[in-house]
């Protein structure tokens, strides 16, 4: 079992210690205890190291004495004699210098001091807690080896031990007790010197323990509960790897997870011997298992990374076509200047490599160094700073073809380079750097709906970070609408006829109080678009929205539903000059996104007040991705044609009002709303007239069971954050499907049934004609029987409509009852972009509308 | 909907009256008849001005009302200028013919209006006569969130002059770069009058305005109120030079931090306010490139510091937050420190490369003068740029990156060689007005 500094550094902590290493004891285990030093000593142990002065280094000293003497205090223990003598030594080596000893060999038996007090600490603590507990010098135990690329600081400062089982040790420890203490990070070597086994040292002194004792497992004992699909940080959606074979795990903790050294696994390797992440505060968890691959799974993705801060360096030259040698003197150049080659990617006449981030890239001349010197013989090209995200799982060539909408969005990048080692482990693409924060969250979104990373199989995955350490307490979703309360009134409603449309008004005027309460927020615009039912529209304006609208029709449906009051937001795309000319006729508020009305039909706008909807682009927006920002989307002006449309506004005496931009559908996260905000402000504190900016909509909906909805009070603290920075325009947004979309859902019945294969299908009378979402954009909709609501799900179903087109999918591998004809089901979330994008396809009758409060 | 055009229609600018009570200043003006237009400036933890110094005090109140006064009389520009006290003394209308006609050289530029023979303020009282106050040897430092500010902040650190960080306005990046400084901080608010809004709405003139001047002024109010000897700007050489000329005038989007402006204030204290206030930039002698030389040493600042423009009043732990990488400031520190970083270091301040973008030659060939003139943006001269960019492209690491290969391919063969050279611009320029007391600073720089 290893503990790290932070388990070590208080008398609670090693309570909890105590606790642990006695519930393995009564599981008649023999305990072997490895621990780090006290957090924060190692790096105050170096500090003296550096310190040239004797003095101040017996004062570094003292200080990290102190430490120790306090928490013997807290633990109410006598100065034991192991400790006081480790104290002297400490005390003796800080005063007498590196001299006698030789600095390496100086510093690292320095160094090893930190984990010899820690454990001389330890073992007094549980002794005298009432669990007899051995001190045990792990330099008697592990030998460090001397391989021969090796110098003397890697020798002394970052060793290597040998491996093989060692059935002397165990009968030792046989004969000595059942519970031992020993020190992580140190070993000795064969003059007898101390050593150090450099970072994520004491992780690999467990290893190496377990594997010389052959041991029944190695707990490593941290503060997560094992290795997770992503690093939480970026995707707090990262679910909890369970199981993992030893190369999957050491190429998860080489390409991102810190939880893990990726040294401490090839040790265990080849004596099998299992190990155990697990979280020292929450040991009720199961955590990550890591053992040889026991049986055969489907091949899945099991983890995405992403590693900053990488450097390419790119080498072109016909030189190196058939040259014997050509490679091996590049090579000695980065040797030659320190630096580390990670990733390799080559064709006929170039040769480019990835540099890992060290502080000698940063802050030394090495890279200018080394393009100096391979100028003499190629071109050289240093590109930064660069991110490799990495796929992991065993048999990753075999998952290529799952991969295909996770290669599309690689395909809207720059990807400078992907790589592919004959393990089959990794998959890793090389993208600039600053794409990868919103990249990631939305990669891992994709493996899971592509069915790449199959958090199905719940022996392998376990729940999301967010459900394990989440902050604050995540209510349980409320039971949708049609769950229980109107269940029996939409069996009525099926029973007249299907396929139908039902909207629950009480869920619409929710979803609209839930948007009242952004207080930063100064109006309030349905767009209309998702949803057009005359009483959907009355019942938003009732709650003082006001409506947008893209064409004339949408227009008049709003003025024939709402009354006169309701203000109207006119923003078309591509429309023509009539359609501009009636709605100025109207009350509506225009909206602009070209060059080209004002250009062609400026007299048609004079003196008029405009909205204009700018395209914030990939430049100025860092929150998209080349997808909608840029010169790919057919929306917004882009930003750098905006001083030539206010010339063309003054031309023609027409006044900007307001400053428009609409990011994207479907987005959870709160801070893209800051960030198009504060850059539509900065672009309107260069023109005049604004008095208000509209943000547009696309908050997301959750569509996936656990997927955590929008944060609306975090939401307006962003936006409030940002207005308090520019009080002086007035906020505007134009949310759709976030009002809608829940309350409505589309009603079918079964009509028969087919096996093919291992698939079976399941055919209700109404499909893609209805609801064209799932095909359209892969859209996932939850499927259920209503008939049929609380008998088990034991069928696996495609559930399929009746249009000829094979894409007539509403859902595939659904757990559902067994079906009968007739049984009537139910597509949920079907109230946005439902009905309005129906069509009479195959001249299929389309679903009716009802309204029930 | 149509609407008149107010402001623009206004005859006359009235600077109506201005006091100070219990840490506020309140500024007031008005155009013709109209609202009267309320300025609001808070000093914090402000003590009672002490009698021997209310005079001082008076005076420099007074100049801040007429100074900030430009920020409203560019809404209308009307042809006449009232203050409601009587006329100024000679020295003081000369300071604000010259603020408000070079200050709003750009504005006028860019409005398409010629503002000489319209700007006078009314003159002919008797100057003041005024003498030392003793102040204590203390220095006021104005904070702008970018890296010129923090090499004038540790040159004076560096020979243990008592100083303070201050700024005007509620900046997320200033205030964490104020911290990470470890001085004392002070931190002014400004409320612009809201009325200007409306004015703004009502189809105003708008465009720059000469901010450090208005920055500079709440300054000398803040040193007389707290008790500081000197402040200390941070304007580089650079700022002397004029953006470009239009119709035989000199357009410079940074006056109120060239030369001309610091002597004219800087003089103006010593005669008007205390013999004892010296108003100075410490960066006077060196160009931007000297600057940007210092500033690659100061690593603890890499990770809080922005010059961008754009992204100015948010920021976030990405680099992304704090630089835009499409604006002329976001240009010209990445060139202009490019030289004196290792380029790992220099990319992972911005999270991009710049010169390897495409779409950011149009912003370069700017800052290089090269087929445009320069930004109007407070950023180095045409040469430096060159000088910068001529290094870069000598240097393998740098040069296959496109607007790199593209300034060696095509602009290059272009401009003599001989005047591309870094090295002259590392040596700083005689002219400054530090005084003697913070001289040794100068050193610090380089």
């Amino acid at each position: 079992m290893k503990f790290g500094g932070t388990s070590v550094a208080t008398l609670s902590r090693w309570q909890n210690i105590l606790e642990l290493v006695a519930s393995r004891r009564a599981e008649g285990a023999r305990v072997l205890v490895v621990v780090s030093a006290l957090t924060g000593v190692t790096d105050a142990l170096k500090q003296l190291c550096a310190q040239g002065e004797p003095g101040k280094r017996s004062e570094a000293a003292k200080a990290i004495a102190q430490r120790h003497y306090d928490l013997l205090d807290h633990m109410q223990l006598a100065m034991p004699d192991t400790l006081g003598e480790r104290l002297a030594d400490l005390a003796k080596l800080a005063h007498e210098g590196a001299a006698a000893l030789g600095e390496l060999a100086w510093q690292a038996q320095v160094q090893a001091h930190g984990e010899l007090m820690s454990s001389a600490l330890g073992a007094a603590f549980l002794s005298h807690s009432g669990l007899p507990t051995q001190w045990l010098d792990a330099r008697d135990c592990l030998a460090a080896i001397a391989l021969p690329n090796q110098n003397e600081r890697t020798r002394l400062l970052s060793s290597m031990v040998d491996t093989k089982a060692d059935p002397a040790l165990n009968a030792r420890l046989a004969a000595l007790g059942e519970v031992f203490i020993t020190q992580g990070f140190i070993a000795r070597e064969a003059k007898g010197r101390t050593v150090l086994l450099g970072r994520g040292g004491s992780d690999t002194s467990a290893a190496y323990f377990g594997a010389l004792l052959k041991a029944q497992r190695v707990e490593i004992w941290t503060d997560v509960a094992g290795m997770f699909t992503a690093n939480p940080r970026q995707v707090p959606g990262a679910r909890l790897l369970q199981r993992l074979d030893y190369e999957e795990a050491q190429e998860i903790a080489s390409t991102g997870a810190k939880v893990l050294h990726p040294r401490c696994l090839s040790p265990l390797r080849e004596p099998r011997v299992p190990l155990l992440i697990k979280d020292t505060n929450r040991p009720e968890l199961d955590g990550t298992v890591i053992g040889p691959e026991v049986r055969a799974h489907a091949p899945s993705v099991k983890a995405i990374s992403a590693r900053k801060g990488i450097t390419l360096v790119s080498m072109e030259s016909v030189g190196m076509w058939q040259q014997v040698g050509f490679l091996a003197d590049v090579f000695a150049h980065f040797k030659q200047h320190g630096l580390s080659v990670d990733l390799i990617g080559s064709a006929e006449t170039n040769v480019t490599v990835s540099l890992d981030p060290t502080e000698n890239l940063l802050d030394s001349d090495a890279i200018a160094a080394l393009a100096t010197d391979l100028a003499k013989v190629c071109r050289v090209k240093v590109i930064a700073p660069c991110a490799a995200i990495t796929l992991v799982g065993r048999g990753m060539r075999s998952l290529l073809h799952t991969l295909s909408g996770v290669l599309a969005e690689f395909g809207q990048l720059r990807v400078h380079m992907i790589s592919q080692s004959s393990n089959n482990l990794n998959l890793t693409f090389v993208v600039d750097e600053e794409v990868v924060d919103t990249l990631l969250p939305h990669l891992h979104e994709l493996l899971i709906a592509a069915g790449a990373l199959r958090t199905d199989d719940s022996a392998l995955f376990g729940p999301s970070w967010q459900a394990l350490y989440g902050s604050g307490e995540s209510p349980a979703p409320a039971a949708a609408w049609w769950h229980e309360s109107q269940r029996p009134r939409l069996l009525e409603i099926a029973a007249q006829a299907t396929p139908r449309y039902v909207y629950h008004l009480p869920t619409v005027r929710h979803q609209a109080r839930e948007l009242k309460r952004l207080a930063a927020v100064d109006r309030l615009h349905y767009a209309v678009k998702a949803n057009t039912h005359p009483a959907i529209l009355k019942a938003l304006a009732e709650e003082g929205f006001g409506f947008e609208c893209v064409s004339p029709g949408e227009v008049k449906a709003v003025m024939a539903a709402v009354p006169s009051s309701a203000p109207l937001l006119f923003t078309p795309n591509f429309a023509p000059r009539e359609d501009y000319a009636w709605a100025l006729s109207t009350r509506s508020t225009v909206s602009l996104d070209s060059l080209y009305p004002l250009e062609h039909w400026g007299e048609l706008f004079r003196g008029r007040e405009i909205v204009l909807r700018v395209d914030l682009g990939r430049g100025l927006g860092h929150h998209e991705k080349v997808r909608t920002g840029g010169s790919g989307s057919k929306f917004g002006l882009p930003v750098e044609q905006i001083d030539a449309f206010l010339r063309l506004a003054d031309t023609h005496g027409v006044i900007v009002r307001g400053l428009h931009a609409h990011l994207g559908s479907g987005i959870l996260d709160d801070a893209h709303w800051g960030e198009v905000y504060a850059q539509l402000a900065s672009l309107a504190e260069r023109i005049g007239s604004v008095s208000f900016l509209d943000i547009g909509g696309g908050l997301g909906v959750p569509s996936h069971p656990g997927e955590a909805p929008l944060d609306i009070a975090e939401l307006d603290r962003v936006l409030r954050e940002v207005k308090a920075a520019y009080p002086q325009y007035q906020l505007w947004m134009e949310p759709g499907r976030y009002l809608v979309a829940d309350a409505g859902v589309l009603l079918a019945r079964v009509t028969q049934q087919k096996g093919k294969g291992t698939l079976r299908y399941l055919g209700l009378d109404t499909g893609m004609n209805s609801l064209i979402r799932p095909a359209l954009y892969d859209a996932w909709h939850e499927i259920v029987n209503l008939s049929r609501l609380d008998e088990p799900a034991t069928a696996l179903y495609q559930v399929v409509g009746p249009i000829c087109e094979s894409g007539d999918v509403l859902g595939t591998d659904r757990r559902l009852p067994e079906a009968r004809e007739g049984d009537v089901m139910l597509i949920a979330q079907a109230g946005a972009y439902g009905k309005v994008m129906s069509s009479h396809y195959n001249l299929r009758d389309e679903a009716d509308e009802v309204v029930i409060e | 909907m149509t609407t008149t055009i107010q402001p623009r229609l206004t005859q006359l600018f009235r600077f109506v009256r201005c006091s100070y009570a219990n840490g506020v200043a309140e500024l007031v003006y008005a155009f013709d008849d109209g609202e009267e237009l309320v300025e609001r400036i808070r000093f914090p933890n402000a003590p009672a001005v002490p009698a021997a110094h209310a005079t001082a005090f008076e005076a420099a109140l007074k100049l801040l009302h007429l100074i900030a006064g430009v920020s409203y009389y560019k809404a209308g520009v009307p042809p006449k200028i009232e203050v409601a006290t009587g006329p100024l003394d000679n020295a003081t209308a000369e300071l604000l013919d010259q603020l408000y006609l070079h200050g709003l050289a750009e504005f006028a530029y860019r409005n398409g209006l010629d503002l000489r023979g319209r700007i006078a303020f009314p003159r002919g009282a008797a100057a003041p006569t005024v003498q030392s106050l003793s102040l204590p040897k203390r220095t006021l430092v104005p904070i702008g969130g970018g890296k010129d500010s923090l090499v004038a902040v540790e040159a004076i650190k560096s020979i243990g002059g008592e100083a303070t960080a201050a700024w005007v306005g509620n900046s997320a990046l200033i205030a964490a770069c104020a911290e990470r400084t470890g001085l004392p901080m002070l931190n002014i608010q400004r409320e612009l009058a809201p009325g200007l809004f409306e004015l703004n709405r009502l189809g105003a003139w708008n465009g720059h305005v000469p901010v450090t001047a208005v920055n500079s002024a709440i300054l000398a109010v803040a040193a007389i109120l707290y008790g500081y000897d000197s402040i200390a700007f941070a304007n580089e050489r650079s700022a002397s030079a004029a953006t470009l000329e239009y119709d035989g005038q000199q357009v410079n989007h940074q006056w109120s931090k060239s030369y001309a402006f610091e002597q004219l204030l800087g003089d103006w204290l010593h005669t008007h306010v205390a013999s004892d206030l010296d108003y100075c930039s410490l960066l006077r002698p060196y160009s931007e490139l000297a600057i940007t030389r210092a500033f690659a040493k100061l690593t603890p600042y890499f990770d809080v510091f922005s010059s961008c423009n754009r992204n100015f009043k948010l920021l976030g732990p990405k680099p992304a937050d704090r630089w835009c990488g499409q604006c002329p400031k976001c240009h010209f520190v990445f060139l202009a420190l490019a030289p004196f970083l290792p380029k790992p270091r220099l990319l992972s301040i911005f999270g991009r490369n710049l010169l390897d973008d495409e779409n950011q030659t149009a912003g370069f060939d700017a800052l290089l003068e090269y087929q445009d003139h320069k930004p109007f943006e407070c950023v180095g001269e045409g040469a430096e740029a060159r000088a910068a960019m001529y290094a870069l492209s000598q240097r393998p690491e740098w040069q296959e990156d496109a607007l790199v290969a593209r300034f060696y391919s095509e602009i290059l063969p272009q401009l003599d060689a001989s005047e591309l050279a870094l090295e002259p611009w590392l040596v700083p320029g005689e002219e400054h007005r530090v005084p003697l007391r913070l001289q040794a600073a100068l050193a610090a720089i380089g």
